[in-house]
């Protein structure tokens, strides 16, 4: 019993390390990656299969594809009624869309995967607290707090980058679960709603960064908008793929990895471990996860302790990896998208980074479109509003097979 | 004279008493079950009449056809002689119907004016009329003797005023024909007394009524004639003064009335696993629910508690597993007071809970059955080490429950919601006694449930018994308490008021208790 | 001692109407919508359509009026949205919220490029609300609360006229009567043969009215032009103020003016510079006192039953 379990945990080994290689080689533009990536997924099937039979594989698969049928649907179909649109406005829709694809894809893809980072690392924190019953609206703010804490460490450390990297996302992801963690005890012990209180929190981190950032190396005298910081040490700085693969772009950082990594932790923390055991639990019905023995409070606690971790790496990351500062960005957003691609993703932590990487890719194919065509970038909302608008095809279906 | 003027009366009303609801073979269907085969009822104006039968016998689903939520399958209905056939309770009530639920369709936090007016309000160029709807009430309650302050918000209301109000509801919409569904259920005595007058008053100025219950002492009280219905058939009709309760216990079950259980004698350990010493419980609303209630259990005994629902069950056993703080008192396991103790903790150390309401307490219903397994075993070491899952574990164990339960299911990958009623109560009880507790508390066992289902879960109680675990059963069944218990408790306003050994205990004793022994209103039959 | 007499004259209770109304008028939408129980997290996107059209019809056809009109009808329109999710879909009703916010951002950005031409910051419209303030006579005379309550801008007396008029539905009405049962026990309404549908789409359009209007409050009377994300999370701060107002129109009012006493007292202090902290700090103001509010105040009083919960007649029975 012991040595199968042991395989097992072998063959998951392997399967995360081959995942990173081939993301690695991938990202330092060597399409040799992609090799390592399908024998990634063919050792996820060979685990699936040891460990739960057949049966249950195909019945994963089954239900994998049903659960992506209609949100492929309603994708296409957002872009459809986004043609027609630009058709009207009198664009072309074709060459637009081409463009986009183009740009997003194959031109820009590593801005694509840029833009991502953040999301997922949002979207993850939205989907844990989903599972656990909560609506963490608010990470947004996480964010804000997370990429205040990085910068303030990150201007501060001299240390050596293998001590200060590790060091910042423990401090900066602790304030940002420390910060949701006020939000948390309220709930549980006052009943106060966590979708106005964390909300309230967003507001409260967004002012403060502005003076955050006026005393961080933003100019004091200027009252309102001061808006970047200095930058924080050399050390601190996620290495980027050009450090080892030459041909890699030099923007792309290795924070791409951290979070499918993350992902990966979360998946397993929700569906493998006690923990997650009981935060699915308490989502889905608190009454009875409590009559077993399952303290409610501490979970819910717990969860949005989570959540605000997951939601300040997402600052950290942009911190130490893209921007090296931090800049006054009154519409980040990183928060509001991040519940777009969560409900996107429909609370799968997995479907959560490719959700995350398809957002990513929009914003950087419609920037590559309006650069080359003119066509207005915000025709990227409209496909964005329409497609999450479209994710309610799951509902609508549901509701007229019900009817019928 | 007077004897002439009766008379007179009477023959008027020979004559005179028209039907004024008639059933012709109506039929209903759910999937597979019958609920309703050919039923045939007659009422006449100014009459009582009940319709007795078990749990699942199909009243419900009657009475649902006659209020128009639900359309029969074949059958017609003649209200008045006219053909009716209501799609929705609106037409229902324009037609002279009204219902009170058993589960009363009161809003609490409005006044018993606004919840009696809802729907059809008197208006004036402001607005509601409140004056107007105010004096309409205070008129119909004078007319029909019940009293009532117009003002009061609903949720301060005692529940046998809320019942007065719903009555109230139904004659305001000009009710000519009231359906009563289990209105003693959740009453007091006293208030039973009431709502019986209340009823024969409402005859006598010409309202019929029908009263649909499991309980036989009620209809002796109360009704003319009484219909029984038995699997969704129609398996008697008697004028109630010619028939005595024996006789219609045994056509509402169509068998002795306790059930049968594989019973065997067992000996029981003289020691005690578990007591409650003067315990005191408060409910939602502040109020003592359970107050100064005192009990114990022996290894290898079962111990029934029976009484009317709302008597502080619910409280008492949110207290025994510790989802309600307890006020005063104490709950010992074997020798230890688990006063302070969590709930993980009650578990761990052996007592054992089957939750009454089994989806909202028992299971996580998008939970496969293997998962709902693990809940409450989060400690197990042979289902979770070091934080992490061991899933086939968890599956064996489910696919092992599974079986020796006899639990219909495809697999233990299957979520629970998948499961009917009765192999959802079996996954909990499976879940419960592989643990092995050494108290088990079960409340409200086989609520719901087909008659296979029920014996099913008798026999696992009667086998776990035998296995010298103490239970301690809670349930509005007295049928289920014969069955089980070894020693009956009456439970009346949170405490105990009489304990009985089985063999001393006859259902009229008891339910003589349950309703507070102070009068044998009901039970002189 | 004198700080405080500076900050507390009729200038600053002036103020505090100003920042309160839009508060005022969507906090009086939650309760509406809350009370037939369904959930309205997306005022914040309602408002901000609302506040966008409204500019943008002003700006258009030159007429401010027009802009309150149009303001109206995109809230309502965009509330239709959420109550055919929540009421038909049964989705759940946060997330239709959230969704509904994220629209709200999305669509008013966009439209603002398509209609202006570039983003941020739309045209300044060519007359404003503001320019028909009027002072109501003898009224305005009355000592401190005249010119506080009686000198004022146009939607201002709407939303007097508003608040009296849903205080009046609320107690006085069958549609306030049925509200509050559809939020509290919809199964009754339906046994009395009233369809919970369509009292929660009237009670959930009426919210997204309400919304509209203060959030053309914002871009036409308060200000000249719509800019994006303008209304700051002023939904967010009626959702709380209609919580802590314990779920009733006068006690939205209230809290949602108490807010609005707050923005005015950070707005004073800022001005005065009495503190010897940087003046964005009070920013956070009114978030915190919604916070606070919210918090300290929400088990005092009691939640409509069904709110939040979806609603659906099993008939069939199979």
């Amino acid at each position: 019993m012991f040595e199968t379990s042991k395989s097992f945990l072998v063959i998951r080994i392997c399967t995360i390390l081959f995942i990173v290689i081939g993301i690695v080689l991938f990202l330092g533009s060597r399409h040799i990656g992609l090799v390592f990536l399908g024998a990634a997924c063919v050792l996820w099937l060979i685990g699936e299969v040891l460990e739960n039979g057949k049966k249950h594989l195909i019945e994963v698969l089954k239900s994998g594809f049903k659960t992506i049928r209609l949100p492929l649907a309603g994708i296409f179909l957002a872009f459809f009624i986004g043609g027609i649109f630009l058709l009207i406005t009198g664009y072309q829709p074709l060459k637009s869309f081409g463009a986009m694809i183009y740009g997003g894809l194959v031109k820009n893809w590593h801005v694509s995967i840029l833009n991502a980072v953040p999301l997922i690392f949002t979207a993850l924190s939205i989907t844990i607290a989903f599972k656990g019953g909560l609506f963490n609206i608010g990470a947004e703010g996480q964010y804000y707090v997370g990429t205040m804490a990085a910068t303030w460490l990150g201007i501060r450390f001299d240390l050596p980058s293998l001590v200060a990297i590790p060091l910042i996302f423990i401090i900066a992801g602790g304030c940002g679960a420390a910060y949701n963690a006020i939000p948390a005890i309220l709930k549980v012990k006052t009943g106060a709603h966590e979708v106005v209180t964390t909300m309230m929190f967003a507001y409260i981190a967004r002012t403060i960064s502005s003076l955050f950032i006026r005393f961080n190396g933003g100019d004091p005298t200027l009252s309102a908008h001061a808006y970047i910081t200095d930058s924080i040490s050399e050390s601190t700085w996620l290495p980027t793929f050009k450090s080892f693969l030459p041909q890699a772009n030099y923007r792309l950082h290795i924070g791409i990895l951290i979070a499918v990594i993350t992902a990966l932790a979360v998946h397993h923390i929700l569906h493998r471990t006690r923990l997650g055991f009981e935060i699915r639990a308490v989502g889905l019905n608190s009454f009875a996860a409590r009559t077993q023995g399952i303290a409610v409070g501490r979970i819910i606690l717990i969860t949005m302790l989570l959540a605000g971790l997951l939601a300040a790496f997402a600052g950290v990351t942009q911190v130490l990896g893209l921007d090296h500062k931090m800049f006054e960005n009154i519409n980040a957003g990183y928060g509001w998208n991040g519940i777009a691609v969560a409900l996107l993703a429909g609370t799968s932590s997995i479907a959560v980074v490719f959700c995350a990487l398809f957002w990513g890719a929009l914003d950087a194919g419609g920037q590559y479109m309006s650069r080359t065509l003119q066509t207005p970038t915000s025709i990227v909302e409209i496909v964005k509003g329409l497609i999450l608008f479209l994710i309610l095809a799951r509902y609508l279906f549901r509701y007229f097979r019900r009817k019928a | 004279m007077w004897y002439a003027i009766l008379i007179l009366l009477i023959l008027r009303k020979l004559i005179v008493a028209q039907t004024v609801l008639e059933t012709l073979g109506i039929s209903k269907s759910f999937a597979k079950i019958k609920a309703n085969q050919n039923i045939n009822i007659k009422l006449y104006e100014g009459e009582i009449i009940s319709i007795l039968g078990e749990n699942g016998a199909g009243k419900s689903t009657l009475m649902n056809i006659l209020y128009g939520l639900y359309r029969p399958d074949e059958g017609r209905i003649l209200l008045n002689g006219a053909e009716f056939e209501a799609s929705s309770p609106r037409e229902a009530i324009t037609k002279g119907l009204g219902m009170v639920h058993q589960h009363f369709m009161l809003v609490e936090t409005l006044s018993v004016t606004q919840n009696i007016i809802l729907g059809e309000e008197p208006r004036s160029w402001f607005g509601i009329n409140y004056r107007k709807a105010r004096e309409d009430i205070i008129n119909l309650s004078k007319r029909y003797h019940l009293k009532i302050d117009p003002d009061e918000i609903i949720a301060n209301l005692t529940v046998g005023l809320q019942q007065r109000v719903e009555i109230l509801k139904a004659l305001y919409r000009k009710a000519r024909i009231l359906i009563l569904d289990e209105p003693t259920s959740v009453l007091t005595p006293q208030e039973i007394e009431d709502f019986f007058s209340i009823v024969k008053n409402l005859r006598d100025q010409g309202t019929s009524v029908i009263i649909i219950t499991h309980k036989l002492e009620e209809i002796r009280a109360i009704s003319d004639r009484v219909y029984i219905l038995r699997k969704g058939r129609i398996t008697g009709e008697f004028i109630t003064r010619d028939v005595s309760v024996v006789d219609l216990a045994n056509h509402m079950v169509g068998r002795d009335v306790i059930l049968q259980v594989n019973r065997t004698n067992h000996e029981t350990l003289d020691e005690i696993c578990f007591r409650i010493d003067d315990l005191k419980v408060m409910n939602n609303r502040g109020i003592p629910a359970v107050d100064g209630l005192s009990l114990y259990v022996k290894p290898g005994e079962i111990v029934g508690i029976a009484g009317v629902d709302g008597n502080g069950q619910e409280e008492l056993s949110e207290a025994v597993i510790g989802t309600r703080r307890i006020q005063d008192g104490a709950i010992h396991l074997r020798d230890q007071s688990i006063k302070h103790w969590s709930i993980e903790n009650r578990i761990e150390n052996g007592i054992g809970y089957v939750p009454a309401d089994r989806q909202k307490d028992g299971l996580i219903l998008p939970f496969s059955i293997a998962e709902n397994v693990l809940l409450g075993n989060q400690n197990a070491r042979s289902m979770i080490r070091y934080g992490h899952i061991n899933r086939s574990a968890i599956r064996n164990r489910a696919t092992k429950l599974i079986s020796r339960f006899s639990i219909v299911a495809g697999g233990p990958d299957l979520p629970a919601n998948y499961l009917s009623g009765g192999n959802q109560q079996k996954l909990i009880l499976a879940r419960e006694f592989d643990r092995e507790p050494d108290f088990l508390l079960v409340s409200q066992p086989t609520r719901g449930l087909d008659v296979g289902a029920i014996e099913y879960i008798h026999n696992q109680l009667i086998t776990m018994r035998d296995r010298n675990v103490g239970i301690l059963l809670i349930s509005m069944e007295l049928e289920e308490i014969f069955s089980l218990a070894d020693r009956i408790l009456v439970i009346f306003r949170g405490r105990i008021l009489k304990e009985f050994e089985r063999e001393e205990a006859t259902m009229n004793d008891v339910g003589f208790y349950m309703t507070g022994g102070t009068h044998r209103n009901s039970s002189n039959v | 001692m004198n700080v405080f007499i500076e900050l507390l004259n009729a200038e600053f209770l002036i103020a505090s109407v100003r920042l309160a109304t839009p508060i005022i008028l969507a906090s009086i939408g939650a309760t509406i919508c809350d009370r037939s129980g369904i959930v309205n997290i997306g005022m914040e996107g309602m408002m901000l359509m609302g506040a966008f059209f409204a500019a943008w019809a002003a700006w258009k056809f030159a007429n401010p009026w027009f802009g309150v009109l149009v303001g109206m009808l995109a809230g309502g329109l965009f509330a239709l949205f959420h109550a055919w999710a929540t009421v038909s879909l049964h989705l759940n009703h946060v997330v239709s919220g959230a969704v509904i916010n994220i629209l709200g951002f999305g669509i008013t950005r966009y439209l603002l490029e398509l209609f202006f031409g570039h983003p941020g910051t739309s045209e300044i419209i060519p007359h404003s609300l503001a320019e028909y303030r009027f002072a109501i006579p003898l009224l305005s005379r009355i000592p401190l609360l005249g010119p506080v309550l009686f000198n004022r801008t146009p939607i201002v007396y709407m939303m007097y006229v508003v608040v009296i008029l849903f205080v009046w539905i609320t107690r006085k009405t069958r549609l306030g009567l049925h509200i509050k049962a559809a939020g509290e026990h919809p199964i009754v309404l339906e046994t009395l043969g009233i369809s919970v549908k369509k009292i929660r789409y009237i009670a959930v359009i009426l919210s997204g009215i309400l919304c509209g209007l203060g959030g053309a409050y914002l871009s036409i009377e308060n200000g000249n032009s719509f800019s994006e994300g303008m209304t700051a999370g002023r939904g967010f701060i009626a959702l709380g103020a209609n919580i802590a107002g314990g779920w009733t129109v006068v006690g939205s009012l209230i809290a949602s003016f108490f807010f609005g006493m707050v923005d005015a007292l950070a707005l004073r202090i800022q001005v005065l510079g009495v503190f010897r902290v940087p003046s964005e700090i009070f920013l956070i103001f009114p978030y915190v006192a919604a916070l606070l509010a919210v918090a300290g105040l929400v088990r005092k009083s009691r939640a409509p039953r069904a709110l939040g919960e979806d609603f659906q007649i099993e008939r069939s029975g199979t």
